[in-house]
């Protein structure tokens, strides 16, 4: 049973019934996730001819609770389903289980969760990333061929990394958000956790597209995501992101090094690249962000839905004991501090400059991209670090997403790929950076470099 | 940019969000921090780069019947009862997520005269 876990869903598929598929996921889930904990609901009635999924407990969905791992949800169930859950549902896929995350999605690596962390299956001892860490256990644990995440400054692709897994974040705008707990809404895009590349691109394909309820959401027509994958690299133009690579050190550097050597060797160009602004990406998240946060976590209060404080006796104090007792540290933190980058007297010295810094990193990519076809950084500054090494440092958590935030800045897709291993045994990976609504080149590449290395064929269980 | 302890009331105040001493004074340690990691930004030229930066123009769309419009068609056209067990399906849902419902309203503490 086990084996049919390791292959790719699109290889599996042939081998089994959906049925027996969907079994070995239940019991998969019931041999590893009481030790990884990467689900925070399950659903045993699941049922569905196509894709058993995970889905991150930010996207709601009518046959389970939605809590986004925080405890001012309460027993909240949504009476409608996200978009990409219906269009998921409409193409069979069977919504086996909500994941773990960092509270709201604020944090990189579960351990904000109210309900507990996600273990990294390679070392239980370390974090699986966030914010999006159960998505990426479940399925670098072969729980699941797939599951949804969420990014807002590398929450996909930052986890998948962590966990060995392929991560996508797509351009801004090309999944409906419909459905998603709104985070910073000029930043959020959904995004899929696969083992391979091929399957990333089928599962995009399914949840891209126009949506009404989403006004953000672009029409420009959804391309064939896997048309390209077997037509290799040769003549491409990757970009080495100077300014972030120069910083690597050890076995990071190695390991890019090397990534390097694999593209060149299936015939890609690899030149040095240029974006001079890049090493301040993670000052602008952390104000845009979270200004954004703040005004979007406003709409919990304890009236309409989730939790109310038993302390309460006033209106006021229905808002702030609801919130007081309801948001976890690091959701007060960053409200706090947008709050602040929006408050009277600072907004133009925090939020206008951050923004103006955001344009200045936008023209950056723009030039950088007339040159290149994509840009390369490592995915991580470092592979997965231990539970509890980062907790007491939230600034030191804050520069794990340093190579991830600027694409959400920028609103460019970009993927994790896999690209092997540190000494410890713990994942490594490569991002691939391109230009808006170029996710059909992205996936080429990334699946040229993973045809040349496999390292998907190396599992956490074996 | 240092943030003491009563910056951090008025913030908190301003977010709605109850903070024992304790936790104002961490918070406004960890703001300190925080806040002087992003003062970075002061160094760079940002000349030509007044305009806020969107990640697309807002979207507009045509006129058309949306959603909520069909339902209130349907209703005209008879389509009553159809209508109505959606909407008291959807009213359920809210009753069960409600902290607080009676007779279809939520409950807050009283407003007015209440304090």
């Amino acid at each position: 049973m086990s084996d049919l876990l390791e292959l790719p869903w699109h290889e599996a598929k042939s081998q089994a019934s959906p049925r027996e598929y969907l079994d070995a996921c239940f019991a998969a889930i019931e041999s590893h996730d009481p030790q990884l904990h990467a689900f925070l609901h399950v659903n045993r009635d699941a049922a569905g001819d196509g894709l058993p999924i995970g889905i991150k407990d930010n996207i709601v969905t009518t046959d389970m609770p939605t809590t986004c791992a925080s405890r001012i949800l309460g027993s909240f169930t949504s009476p409608y389903d996200a978009t990409v859950i219906a269009r998921l549902r409409a193409r069979g896929a069977a919504i086996v289980g909500k994941t773990n995350l960092d509270e709201f999605a604020m944090g990189s690596s579960t351990e904000h969760s109210a309900f507990g962390v996600t273990r990294n299956p390679w070392n239980p001892n370390c974090v699986a990333g966030g914010s999006s860490g159960g998505s990426a256990a479940a399925v670098a644990a072969r729980m699941v061929p797939a599951a949804l995440g969420s990014e807002t400054g590398g929450s996909v692709r930052q986890p998948a990394a962590l966990c060995g897994v392929v991560g996508v974040k797509p351009t801004y705008g090309r999944v409906s958000r419909w459905g998603l707990v709104a985070f910073a809404s000029g930043l959020d895009q959904i995004g899929v956790v696969t083992k391979t590349v091929r399957e990333s691109a089928e599962v995009l394909g399914i949840i891209a597209g126009h949506d009404e309820m989403d006004s953000t959401s672009s029409s420009q027509p959804v391309d064939d995501y896997a048309a390209d994958l077997d037509a290799g690299v040769r003549g491409m133009r990757f970009g080495v992101v100077r300014e972030a690579v120069e910083q690597l050190t050890g076995e990071v550097r190695g390991n890019f090094d090397e990534a390097i050597k694999v593209l060149r060797g299936a015939g890609a160009i690899v030149e040095e690249a240029s974006v001079p602004t890049i090493g301040y990406a993670i000052a602008v998240y952390y104000i845009v962000a979270n200004a954004e946060a703040s005004a979007n976590l406003s709409r919990f209060d304890g009236i309409r839905y989730g939790r109310r404080s038993p302390n309460a006796r006033t209106l006021a104090e229905v808002y702030s004991d609801s919130r007081g007792e309801g948001f976890g540290a690091e959701v007060k933190r960053r409200i706090m501090l947008g709050t602040f980058a929006l408050s009277s007297g600072y907004y133009d010295a925090y939020y206008g400059r951050a923004q103006q810094v955001r344009a200045r990193l936008r023209h950056d990519f723009a030039q950088a991209f007339a040159k290149f076809d994509f840009l390369i950084t490592p995915t991580t500054p470092e592979p997965a670090f231990e539970i509890g090494a980062k907790t007491n440092d939230p600034l030191s958590m804050y520069l794990s997403d340093i190579f991830t935030a600027p694409a959400n800045l920028v609103g460019v897709p970009a993927i994790a790929v896999p690209s092997g291993f540190a000494k410890s045994g713990l994942p490594l990976s490569l991002q691939i950076t391109a230009s808006h609504f170029t996710e059909r080149a992205m996936f080429r590449a990334a699946a040229a470099y993973e045809r040349e290395t496999e390292f998907w064929r190396t599992s956490p269980r074996a | 940019m240092k943030i003491d302890r009563e910056e951090a009331q008025r913030i908190a105040d301003l977010a709605h969000l109850e903070l024992d001493d304790a936790a104002l004074v961490r918070m406004a340690e960890e703001m300190t921090k925080i806040l002087t990691y992003i003062d970075q930004l002061r160094e760079i030229d940002v000349k030509g780069f007044e305009e806020h930066a969107g990640s697309q123009p807002t979207p507009f769309r045509e006129d058309g019947v949306g959603v909520g419009q069909a339902l209130s068609l349907s209703r005209q056209a008879g389509e009553l009862a159809l209508h109505q067990a959606g909407e008291l399906a959807l009213h359920d849902a809210i009753r069960r997520n409600a902290p607080q419902w009676s007779e279809g309203f939520f409950v807050v503490p009283k407003v007015i005269g209440g304090e």
